[in-house]
């Protein structure tokens, strides 16, 4: 860190040296030339070939100190036509600007950071700024990008006090190989741990590069699209700004699943006083024995009705508190931004805390034609939340929630070491335990660590040509301390408790990337024409580290150290690198302005392939048409602003992982035993002739501007083919692998991206600017390989995801009931139970059909409103919670027929084969409890959900003082605001759960979530922004 | 400064193109080899063997499960499936899945090797592979076999008729028993990695002639199998090694309170590594139906397979659903009949996978149905089969003469008008909470022991079930291979029918 800093103080000391220099100061006035606009503030006014810059007021008005032999200077506001005007002595340079066809000019950072015009650009990307990003101050930047870009899809995963976000743009589009985005921060790949540890106050902008083509120059990390990051740089104007961004938000569960209030603690219709399950009579009010008789013949006793929001009241208000203090500005040749960011939190959970912290200084530094920049960041953060193998059968906190029944009163046991009756021993439940417990005695602590950074010369050594060289890290490091306290239990007071074992596991990880880029530009023009041309060479190499160790069985209670296990503690310890190269050209020739053609190339070599297999090249090609600017009748027309047309294609492909193309011996866990040792061969098998899985992608995408570029529309579509697909197929168990690493067949993918977005209103003191976007993606599975249709991607015995032949993956499948063709339930007559078909059913995708994102921007008198609404349909989940509440008998299905025997509604008999006869008088038996514990529970399409969900993620109300209200006070800008996020969720009936966005895992097995997750919550507070 | 940019872009560039053939050469991984010797292969084997036979949820447990041995403590919601009979394609899917993705995958390893100076390793696998192609064959019929275990060359096996599996595992077995006895100078012996015999290559054929009295006697019920039976049995006595002794155990070494490291039964069925009774001991219980056979016939071993409670041994019937009538809390955990200490001896006992009851019980049988006319006499080697099991229980020699003299059938021989039935049900009792599920394949065969009840409330069905569900995985990555499902209770395996 000290190094980091001095490198940033020897920034700041060159550019101080100039200070000196001879100056003069220069003001005026910038307005617009469209009537009634009047003057336009936020114009940045720079001196030509400098970085001294200064922006207007909100009179419209400047001043700027620039050297005595400044010559021009150049007003640029997005939305304008850049204006450049000679200084020429004047000391007052007005300016009046004319409105441009909004879009085609703004600069877009695309791949390896090079900044392209946006009519030049071949392929569909989408920018989000500060403002829309940070307006409720998530903590996390994914977060806070649902709903805002057409064709993403950010899935929060849990909603814990560090939560996980899965990224994926335009659907899946392999089996086994990661989806999720690729994270490129200021020009150099990172990784989505680097993007999460970002502070989000300190990213200026997010460009979203939706397809393979736009992200083809990363090589084998392209085929996902990227998230192009750029941090804050430093703000123009020859001064230093110094700012407080905090906020505080109060975090609630924001619903609880649909619990059966009928019934309570009991087992087959008996009551019982020390049963997890709700199997008892019906509730009747009369005060009952729970848990267990102590010796001297007393119990605790309650009365045995429903207790509102009994397992509610054990949540916490969760509280977080974020402040980052920046320091920004800019002087002539060099700019600087630095921030310290610190985030605290408490979680829903009670004991669950977060803190964290991050640092970043990014500082440039232009020295006669070379350009010295450093983007870096520093972060560190702290976790400490309940284990999740808590108890004797290894369960998360929630599974102990959902096994307590409907009359206890559970937040009265939140003393657990005190209470008599929240003690271990004195608790009501026999077989799960007091969750005051489990917190209290199960905790994993994590501590990490993260550098991510870059420095970068960009040298001009002609005016035609460029040199960027760069060279950037991403190294993260991390410990942590999981343990559980033993308990042991009274075996007269808890004769069923299951004694609880201790252990702890302490754990290291280290990883490191190091790339390194260098790119050569070259910009021609010869008459009508225009050539951007670009050489470069890329090299990545990433390092992996991890260990953990485990001991048992701990002597000293409450001491969590290795050294106090007992037995053969478990060691682990892992390794790998990956190491890659590419050079590449990129060449994009221009005609008058209006017509593009690029063409791109890679080539890759990497370390993962077998020699002779292992280098690949990745085509591009791509044009752009501005049909506004091509065709005369087009022109300068109010109605269509502009017009451009792209069309791109290329071909990227997926690497393989480290190692994976040898098949590997491991030593079992249970060896040695003395001198004996074993290894075990890896269940994966590998086909010998693997190499690198291919995507063709093909967009056609229009960008339209309406009615003055009042209204945009974007609108693309896609198509992504991917063959020979290394995929993890599932070979038949008796091959003797249960993994079969291969390449078969293919996956197509398609769909459709429209963007909407426009100035409702547009007034002086009052706008109204709001955006909708809309995508649709399919991915279908065009084969497999002969004999096999389906892979299991993730999958349990009675239910999981597939990736099956001719249907949309990620397809979900469970066990079903045997229908008739009318879709009736068919019984077995003997029992009246439904019957079960013998294989697993599809019952659904998993990813949303269809995304809608809308966000609106309401501006009148200071005040801002901003919203973002989502919502995604056309998809299934699997609620395993729903499914763990079913056994309990706190399910509302479980009440659904009063716990009798009852005809299951709609269902039929076959009388002979084909043909059905409605059922009318057999009932199931055991209805008063074990049809729903054994047969019903069986059936698992009866927790396959529809996901569709409808969501309020983001309101926020600020409010800005007036600059003449704080003239007289040192004080440049305060701003006010309400913050809340995830305000609203609404879900289809069926759905009486929990959030269909959260998720078991980040992989591909996307659907399958439940009690591994607390309940969903919302967040409010506030926000002050004040700076000087 | 320019230089110093020059110089760095040069060496950038530099640094790039020399990227030679070594620089992409870091693709080795240093955590796992891909190849080792098979003294490291072997024990992985066996401690798989052992651990999928004798732990929560083994093969031997379905056998308590299916023969009425074991049932469920109240507080428990356990064994709900084995008491439905919902023979499904998920129910004990382990023993096909698990045979086949470990313990078959490390002897086919070791079937692989073609240097001589491995042939005992060879013969040991070959060996192995019959073992549980065997118990394979018994519990699905037709599997893969001639196509199995080839990985990537082969992700999709065929299935064989299971009769002719039955027929090579002979022949596999001899060939195994040949390589053995004709092992070169310079062949490696296994030592202290064999974790069934330390490398006593006679011990593996002796194992090998009883493995093969077990395949045989299962088909001993087949009509135009006589001559076959016969003319193995004479190969056996003429090989000359003769058989098994003791009870074949595995023991790589078990060491007590050490995860993962405890005899594999102990530490699921009775206590975990910190020395913590285990749940599914507290779950699993006697039924009312074994005690009451046991009382009956004045078996000492009651004492020995179950444990007493404070207050007697009681049972609870399979399939019972309310626990709490007419006395609520009758059949807590601590107030029945849990597993036994003579079956639950120690976390470092050895895990038998053969009984040398069992084995005597099987050439009773043979002698009974004379494919045997010399040697022991019938009645010799049953009452050695039933010593043998006061012997493993922990009981002598006299309290087992006590017993099968006594004038009560099914017991002593004499007495006993129908001898198969003796033998059956006294092999039932030996294999009890050992190798059960050869008690539920004779049961399959013989019908024998009689009057074993079907689990209460929830079956329609008069009997219980003869076979597995192949595992869904086969109809998913396997499909046209794998035989329709067939019906659990009427499919009965070849030797049964």
């Amino acid at each position: 860190m000290k190094k980091l800093f001095l490198f940033f103080v020897l920034f700041v000391l060159a550019g101080a040296s100039t200070l000196w220099a001879q100056t003069k100061v220069i003001t005026g006035t910038v307005t617009s030339a469209t009537e009634g606009e009047g003057a336009i503030p936020g114009v940045s006014v720079f001196v030509k070939g400098t970085t001294i810059a200064t922006s207007t007021d909100v009179n419209g008005r400047y001043q700027l100190t620039v050297p005595e032999d400044a010559a021009t200077l150049v007003f640029s506001f997005i939305g304008m036509k850049q204006k450049e005007e000679s200084i020429a002595g004047r000391s007052v340079v007005n300016c009046v600007m004319e409105s441009d066809v909004v879009g085609l000019s703004e600069v877009v950072v695309t791949a390896l950071g090079i900044k392209r015009e946006k009519r030049e650009i071949t392929y569909q990307t989408q920018k989000v700024d500060n403002a829309e990003l940070a307006a409720a101050q998530p903590t996390r930047a994914a977060s806070a990008l649902a709903g805002k870009v057409a064709g993403l899809q950010i899935n929060v995963q849990d909603n814990s006090v560090n939560p996980t976000t899965q990224i994926i743009l335009r659907g899946l589009r392999s089996i086994s190989s990661d989806n999720q985005a690729l994270v490129v921060i200021d020009g150099v790949i990172a990784s989505l741990g680097a993007f999460d540890d970002l502070n989000p106050n300190d990213i200026a902008d997010l460009s979203i590069l939706k397809g393979a083509t736009a992200a083809a120059l990363y090589g084998s990390n392209a085929a996902n699209g990227a998230i192009v990051v750029t941090t804050k740089k430093g703000q123009a104007g020859d001064k230093i700004t110094v700012g407080i961004n905090s906020s505080y938000t109060a975090e609630k569960v924001a619903y609880m699943p649909d619990f059966q209030t009928e019934y309570g603690t009991g087992w087959e219709g008996a009551y019982d006083a020390v049963e997890n399950t709700n199997w008892g009579p019906r509730f009747d009010g009369t005060l009952r024995q729970i848990g267990p008789t102590w010796p001297d013949g007393t119990y605790q006793a309650v009365p045995y009705a429903p207790v509102k929001d009994n397992l509610l009241a054990f949540f916490n208000t969760g509280h977080n508190f974020n402040n980052t203090i920046y320091l920004s500005g800019s002087h002539e040749t060099s700019k600087f931004y630095v921030s310290v960011g610190d985030q605290r939190a408490s979680g829903i959970v009670p004991d669950d805390t977060y803190q964290r912290n991050t640092v970043r200084v990014n500082a440039s530094k232009k020295v006669g034609n070379v350009e010295l920049s450093l983007n870096s960041s520093f972060f560190k953060d702290e976790q400490d939340v309940v284990g999740s193998t808590i108890g004797d059968q290894d369960r998360p906190l929630y599974w102990f929630l959902l096994n307590t029944s409907a009359n206890i009163p559970l937040a009265r046991y939140s003393d657990w070491r005190n209470d008599l009756y929240a003690t271990p021993d004195g608790y009501y439940n026999a077989y799960y335990q007091n969750p005051y417990w489990a917190v209290g005695t199960n905790r994993n602590n994590q501590k990490s660590n993260r550098l991510n950074g870059n420095v970068q010369m960009s040298w001009d050594p002609l005016n035609w040509l460029n040199v960027t060289a760069r060279i950037g890290t991403n190294t993260y490091w991390s410990s942590g301390k999981n343990w559980r306290a033993s308990q042991t239990y009274d075996p007269y007071l808890q004769p069923s408790a299951g004694a609880v074992s201790s252990f702890v596991t302490d754990n290291e990880s280290q990883s490191s990337e190091i790339i390194e880029d260098l790119l050569v530009t070259g910009t021609f023009e010869f008459g009508d024409f225009s050539l951007k041309s670009i050489l470069g060479a890329s090299n990545y190499n990433y390092v992996y580290r991890y260990s953990s160790i485990r001991a048992d069985n701990l002597s000293i209670p409450g001491f969590y150290d290795i050294s106090n296990g007992t037995g053969t503690p478990t060691v682990s310890a892992d390794a790998s690198q990956e190491v890659n190269f590419g050079f590449f050209g990129d060449f994009t020739l221009g005609y008058r302005n209006f017509l593009y053609l690029n063409f791109s190339g890679r080539n890759d070599w990497t370390s993962t392939l077998a020699k002779g297999n292992n280098n690949y090249f990745y085509p591009g090609f791509g044009i752009s048409f501005v049909l506004t600017d091509a065709i005369d009748a087009l022109k300068n027309n109010n109605l269509l602003s502009y017009a451009k047309l792209t069309a791109s294609n290329s071909t990227v492909y997926n690497d393989l992982g480290a190692y994976a193309i040898n098949e590997r011996y491991s030593k079992h866990g249970a060896f040695p035993y003395g001198e004996v040792n074993g290894f075990v061969l890896s269940s994966t098998t590998v086909d010998a002739n693997i190499k690198k899985e291919k995507l063709n992608t093909t967009e056609f995408g229009a960008n339209l501007g309406l009615f003055q570029s009042r209204i945009m529309i974007d609108a693309s579509y896609f198509l992504t083919t991917t063959t020979d697909l290394i995929t993890y197929t599932t070979p038949s168990v008796s091959s003797g692998s249960t993994s079969f690493l291969t390449n078969i067949g293919s996956l197509k993918g398609s769909g459709w991206e429209v963007s909407l977005g426009g100035s409702i209103i547009k007034a002086k003191d009052f706008s109204w600017d709001a955006s909708l976007n809309y995508s649709t993606m399919t991915t279908i599975v065009e084969e497999i390989y002969e004999g096999l249709d389906e892979v299991a991607v993730g999958a349990w015995a009675q239910y999981g995801v597939y990736a099956i032949v001719d249907m949309e993956y990620p397809q979900l499948k469970a066990n079903t009931y045997v229908r008739d063709p009318q879709g009736r339930i068919v019984i077995d007559p003997s029992t009246g139970f439904p019957r079960q078909n013998a294989a697993l059913e599809s019952m659904g995708r998993t990813t949303p059909k269809h995304i809608f994102g809308l966000n609106t921007s309401l501006k009148a008198f200071g005040f801002t409103v901003a919203t973002t609404i989502d919502y995604r349909t056309g998809h299934v989940f699997y609620a395993q919670g729903q499914d763990a509440m079913e056994f309990v008998g706190r399910s509302m299905a479980s009440v659904s027929a009063n716990r009798q025997d009852f005809v299951i509604p709609n269902s039929v008999i076959e009388t002979s084969p084909g043909v059905y006869v409605e059922n009318t008088n057999i009932p199931v038996q055991n209805g008063r409890q074990s049809y729903w514990t054994d047969t019903y529970n069986d059936v698992k399409e009866n927790y396959v959900v529809d996901a569709t969900a409808l969501k309020i993620r983001e309101l926020s109300v600020s409010y800005t003082l007036p600059s003449a209200l704080i003239k007289s006070t040192p004080l440049q800008k305060v701003s006010v605001g309400f913050i809340a996020r995830n305000l609203y969720t609404l879900l289809p009936g069926e759905n009486s759960f929990s959030d269909p966005e959260f998720n078991n895992s980040n992989s591909n097995t996307i659907g399958v979530g439940g009690y591994f997750q607390m309940p969903p919550t919302r967040s409010f507070g506030v926000n002050l922004n004040i700076e000087f | 400064m320019k230089s110093i940019i020059k110089f760095a872009i040069v060496l950038m560039v530099t640094g790039l193109l020399a990227s030679c053939e070594g620089y992409l050469d870091v693709n080795v991984d240093p955590n796992n080899p891909t190849a080792v010797t098979p003294d490291l292969v072997l024990p992985v084997g066996q401690y798989y063997t052992a651990a999928y036979h004798s732990t929560d949820r083994g093969l031997s447990h379905l056998g308590n499960m299916m023969m009425v041995n074991w049932s469920q403590s109240d507080g428990f919601s356990w064994y709900t499936d084995e008491f439905k009979y919902n023979v499904t394609s998920s129910f004990y899917s382990g023993v096909f899945n698990n045979t086949f993705a470990n313990t078959l995958k490390q002897y086919q390893i070791l079937y692989n090797l073609e240097d001589e100076k491995y042939v005992n390793y060879k013969a040991i696998a070959m060996i192995m592979k019959s073992f549980h192609y065997q118990l394979l064959v018994d519990c699905y019929g037709d599997v893969p076999y001639t196509e199995a275990l080839g990985r990537s060359k082969e992700a999709t096996p065929a299935y064989d008729d299971a009769q002719a599996i039955y027929e090579d595992l002979i022949v596999q077995i001899n060939a195994a028993i040949d390589l053995i006895k004709n092992a070169p100078a310079l062949a490696e012996v296994p030592g202290s990695d064999d974790a069934m015999f330390g490398g006593n290559m006679t011990n593996w054929i002796r194992f090998a002639n009883t493995l093969k009295v077990r395949i045989l006697t299962r088909q001993s019920d087949m009509s135009g199998r006589d001559s076959y039976i016969t003319s193995e049995l004479a190969a056996i006595a003429s090989e000359g090694s003769g058989y098994i002794t003791t009870d074949v155990g595995i023991n790589p070494g078990y060491i007590p309170l050490n995860t993962g490291k405890q005899n594999p039964m102990w530490n699921s069925l009775g206590k975990d590594e910190g020395g913590t009774v285990t749940m599914s001991n507290n779950a699993t219980c006697a039924t009312d139906h074994i005690l009451d056979f046991l009382s009956s016939t004045n078996d000492p071993r009651i004492d020995r397979l179950y444990e007493k409670p404070a207050t007697g041994h009681l049972g609870v019937p399979q399939g019972l659903l309310d626990y709490d009538t007419p006395v609520a809390d009758q059949y807590m955990p601590d107030k029945v009949s849990n597993i036994g200490p003579g079956i639950l001896k120690s976390a470092d006992m050895d895990a038998i996978i053969f009984t040398l009851a069992e084995h005597y019980f099987n050439l009773s049988e043979l002698r009974q149905k004379t494919f045997i006319t010399t040697g022991p006499s019938a009645q010799d080697l049953y009452e050695s089969g039933i010593t043998a099991s006061f012997l493993y229980l922990g009981l002598d020699e006299e309290d087992a003469e006590d017993y099968y003299t006594q004038s009560k059938s099914l017991v002593g021989w004499s007495p006993s008008s129908n001898k198969l039935e003796a033998i059956i049900t006294q092999k039932w009792i030996a294999v009890n909470g050992i190798t059960a599920e050869q008690s539920w394949f004779d049961y399959s065969r013989t019908g024998y022991p009689s009057g074993v009840p079907i689990p209460l409330n929830y079956n329609a069905t008069t009997d219980r079930p003869v076979r597995l569900f192949y595992p869904a995985g086969e109809y998913s990555s396997n499909g046209a291979n794998v035989p329709t499902q067939p019906n659990a209770f009427t499919a009965k395996i070849f030797w049964a029918n």
